[in-house]
């Protein structure tokens, strides 16, 4: 077969084009910036950088805040997740549960920052109006932290759900029929059994409040520096690219080291506890009757605080001016739609581009990974990773180092941004193609090879109807995250390209709080209807067990 | 020593409404007996065990283990002993620390601890397993844990949900012998779940046949194989023929009844009445099989219309009237097949022969 099928040895070629230019490439260049000085090679002279204590105390901080976000996040989505799956709730309260931690993963990561500022800033709702206080500042790790951990604990939520759902409930059942009380059961088996999940989770949060950088813009103010931020200001405020890269470089040391336990650690220790019919699930619940309500309580305190942040923000866009002047007022909007029509364009286009393309590239390198054999497949599978399983921060500087000179000059159009979305936000599409595809019997396939039909055909026709919920679950990915992402991109946009959230945070840099509020409140709305659309595609095909667009967004 | 009375239980189906998977169950079993529910799949057979076990509760009825109601007890409170089909071992425990569970939650120490797993794990022939990992372990090493982790404990009823249906038919003949061996040993009390009839006869001491969520019959296994009280419990356990007929004379100890063209004698004082249409079943060995000859009373002619030669024995399907049946008998050596197409004639020993209604 090998060698055969020109169209593969094709596509292959193609891809590994595409994957040189856009993965390889950049992070050459920069590491090449990084370890260069003035074209001789230098390693003293960033470490040098690395050494100034203002720098290493804002590597301390990235890995405080991100220790923080990492052990809070979890404890929070480990409390959804045991609610969701044991405490016996309705598909109505599981709804609540659901569209509570939706918001967060679909919204601009600084969202929440942004409802902190309303909250508890100068002329803040909560501090200033309703206790009045005054002087107080809303800055420094306390809120950052804060705000990052309702920002990022959906995605601890929805990596444990289905660890704790996975636990055979016999098992459960089996610990009871031996003696063991209900909180017996809980610490011997229920916790042990999640634990590779609960430091899944931890390691992905621990990544994501790392790459953060939006927030601790906003919210981190100058006494708690981090990584990303300085990097972002080394740039954009000193315009010394190479010093951002650096710093940008080291965030790649904990970030690897996360990867690698991740990969190395808590993929080998997930219990396979089913073998054989999955048990009749039990109807004497493992939660104590009088914990039902507590458990349910915190959660719903909980998708409260988170209410009442996207509800503050919608409030904040229709009145004049939030803490001050608090008239009904479409002002806000107004502006948006004039002065901000470029940037709601320009979003849209780019977004509008790299939805059709990601979803592509993902089935495409999934089905290829999954399904062929051929010389570098590993290697494409673990290249087609990188830019996803690096910091924002990283590849949007490296981005801006490779592009921004001949012979690949791309920076200040809109093909650069595209490339960034869809070669750092697909990957979720490859994953769920290729675990679509490890549950469909490749001789499905083989049948149709077998009746004559190329291998091109093959994948036309019997591959891709069978991979379209993975497509679609891939499709919405690219469009969320092209609609809300913002740490590499930011180094990407351009007089000619300009991105809603790029303009978020220069309206929250002015102060201008209204229209900050009320790009959100579009954001948030163009999302949300976008992929309440591709659910109900998705619903249309998917086969039992196929990929939700839920549960690939957490990764 | 486990008795239930009454049980019931409703469940929800999602088209049909509410409907009982167990109904008006009552049961009892005797200290060291072992007593096995055997029917097909949703009789309620699991349901029932699992409402002794106390992982489900009743919507009516009560269970007593030994002398104690424990219908409101949790199953930690029980004291019961549980295998499942899945064996549900703890994967994150070694060998060693599965069976130790129990004794660990009871707080007996650890010399006695390590004594009696050690002990156990002999029993079941497991000696030089307790370090591993329960990934490592074949179906049967893992049933074989499962159950010394159900009685290390010495609970004082033993209950097994399918313990053997994740195995291949070779170990399964194997652990139902040794299952019974270490009952009988322990002399533990034992309810034991099966939809396997064969299983069922080789390890019970009786047998409850459910159907639709209720017991339909009860019995040693040579009762419910001689004489099974319905169609369902004679086509469950063993291969059986049903032939029509018609009950033509009532008499004490008995009845006369035509089937196929011939008037046969039917020993019992159960089922139709004199005029009434009747079934007889009739076990495949039971029938007498022999080349067509000089009839005697009783006896039915038929045509062999197709052989099966299976070695040890040989299947006949013989057509009589208009029914067909199935016999079976020992193969007799060399050259002594009948052949198809041969006319014969077929004996239905009154003694082997039961009555039961038409229709059910």
């Amino acid at each position: 077969m090998r060698g055969r099928d020109p169209a593969l040895r094709v596509t292959v070629l193609l891809l590994w084009g595409l994957l040189a230019l856009f993965v390889l490439y950049p992070l050459l260049s920069l590491l090449g910036r990084v370890a260069t000085d003035g074209g001789r090679l230098s390693l003293g002279s960033a470490f040098a950088i690395l050494a100034d204590p203002h720098q290493l105390r804002a590597f301390g901080n990235s890995l405080l805040l991100a220790t923080l976000v990492g052990l809070a996040g979890t404890a929070l989505g480990f409390l959804f997740a045991l609610t969701a799956s044991r405490a016996g709730l309705g598909r109505g309260w599981l709804g609540v549960l659901d569209a509570v931690t939706l918001l967060p993963l679909i919204s601009p990561p600084f969202t929440t920052a942004i409802a902190m500022i309303f909250s508890f800033g100068p002329r803040g709702l909560i501090t200033y109006q309703l206790l009045g206080i005054k002087g107080v500042s809303v800055y420094g790790l306390t809120t950052t932290f804060f705000s990052e951990t309702v920002t990022y604990f959906p995605i601890a939520y929805l990596t444990l759900r289905p660890v704790l759902a996975a636990i055979d409930a016999n098992v459960e059942d089996m610990a009871l029929s031996l003696g063991a009380t209900r909180a017996q059961v809980f610490r011997t088996v229920t916790v042990p059994l999640a634990i590779p999940g609960l430091a899944n989770a931890f390691l992905l949060l621990f990544a994501a409040s790392l790459a953060d950088f939006a927030t601790p813009l906003i919210l981190a103010g100058n006494a708690f520096p981090v990584l990303p931020t300085q990097a972002y200001l080394q740039i954009t405020g000193l315009f010394d690219l190479r010093g951002g890269a650096v710093l940008s470089f080291a965030l790649l040391v904990p970030a690897f080291g996360v990867y690698l336990l991740q990969r190395y650690w808590v993929s080998r220790r997930y219990y396979v506890t089913v073998s054989g019919k999955a048990g009749a699930r039990t109807s004497v619940k493992t939660v104590a009757p009088w914990l039902r309500p507590v458990l349910v309580g915190a959660c719903l305190a909980v998708a409260a605080v988170i209410a009442y942040f996207y509800a503050l923000l919608l409030y904040a866009s229709a009145v004049v001016a939030l803490g001050a002047n608090h008239a009904w007022t479409w002002r806000h909007y107004h502006v948006i739609f004039t002065e901000g029509a470029r940037a709601i364009r320009d979003t849209l286009i780019i977004a509008g581009l790299s939805m059709p393309l990601g979803g592509a590239y993902g089935v495409l390198v999934g089905y290829l990974v999954a399904r062929k054999r051929f010389p570098g497949r590993a290697a494409m599978e673990v290249v087609s990773m990188l830019n996803y399983a690096l910091p924002g921060t990283i590849v949007g500087i490296a981005y801006l180092i490779a592009f921004n000179d001949p012979p690949i000059a791309l920076t200040g159009g809109a093909l650069i941004i595209v490339a960034c979305y869809v070669f750092r936000y697909s990957p979720t599409g490859i994953r769920a193609t290729v675990a679509q595809l490890q549950q469909i019997d490749p001789s499905l396939e083989e049948a149709s090879l077998g009746l004559g039909a190329s291998s091109a055909t093959t994948f036309y026709r019997v591959t891709l109807p069978l991979v379209v919920p993975a497509f679609f679950a891939g499709l919405g990915v690219v469009f969320i995250r092209s609609m809300t992402a913002i740490s590499a991109t930011i180094f990407l946009v351009s007089i000619n390209w300009t991105l809603i959230t790029v303009r978020i945070l220069e309206n929250m840099t002015e102060l201008s709080l209204g229209p900050a509020a009320a790009f959100s409140v579009l954001v948030v709305a163009i999302v949300y209807v976008v992929i309440a659309l591709i659910g109900r595609v998705l619903r249309t095909f998917s086969a039992p067990g196929s990929a939700s667009l839920g549960s690939v967004l957490g990764g | 020593m486990v008795r239930v009375e009454g049980l019931s239980k409703r469940f929800r189906h999602r088209v049909k409404g509410d409907l009982w998977a167990v109904r008006e169950v009552s049961l009892a079993v005797a200290p060291g007996e072992f007593l096995t529910l055997l029917g097909p799949s949703g009789c309620g057979k699991t349901t029932t065990l699992r409402m002794i076990a106390g992982f489900e509760s009743p919507d009516a009825g009560r269970v007593w283990i030994g002398d104690r109601d424990v219908t409101a007890l949790m199953a930690n409170q029980r004291d019961i002993g549980f295998v499942f089909q899945s064996y549900a071992l703890f994967p994150h425990l070694t060998v060693f620390d599965n069976v130790a569970y129990g004794l660990r939650i009871r707080g007996v120490d650890r010399a006695e601890t390590a004594r009696r797993v050690g002990e156990v794990l002999a029993l079941v022939g497991l000696s030089r397993y307790e370090a591993q990992q329960p990934h490592q372990l074949s179906g049967g090493e893992q049933q074989r844990v499962a159950l010394a982790r159900a009685i290390v404990i010495r609970p004082r009823v033993l209950l097994f949900d399918e313990p053997l249906s994740n195995l291949d038919a070779k170990l399964r003949v194997q652990m139902r012998e040794e299952i019974r061996r270490l009952q009988k040993e322990l002399s533990i009390t034992a309810v034991y779940v099966t939809h396997d009839q064969e299983e069922a006869m080789a390890v019970s001491d009786r047998i409850a046949v459910m159907s639709q969520g209720v017991v339909v019959q009860e019995g040693r296994a040579e009762d419910l194989y001689h004489r099974p009280a319905s169609a369902f419990v004679a086509q469950f356990i063993g291969r059986v023929n049903f032939l029509r007929g018609r009950v033509v004379e009532r008499g004490a100890g008995g009845a006369l009844v035509e089937v196929a063209g011939a008037r046969l004698r039917v020993a019992g004082d159960v089922g139709p009445r004199a005029g009434e249409a009747a079934r007889v079943a009739i076990r495949p060995e039971a029938v007498g099989i022999a080349p067509d000859g000089p009839g005697a009373a009783g006896e039915v002619s038929g045509r062999v219309v197709a052989r099966t030669f299976l070695g040890e024995k040989v299947d006949y399907q013989v057509r009589a009237g208009d029914e067909v049946l199935l016999v079976t008998c020992p193969d007799q050596g060399p050259g002594a097949l009948l052949g198809e197409g041969q006319a014969v004639r077929l004996r239905l020993p009154p003694d082997r022969v039961a009555l039961l209604p038409a229709t059910e």
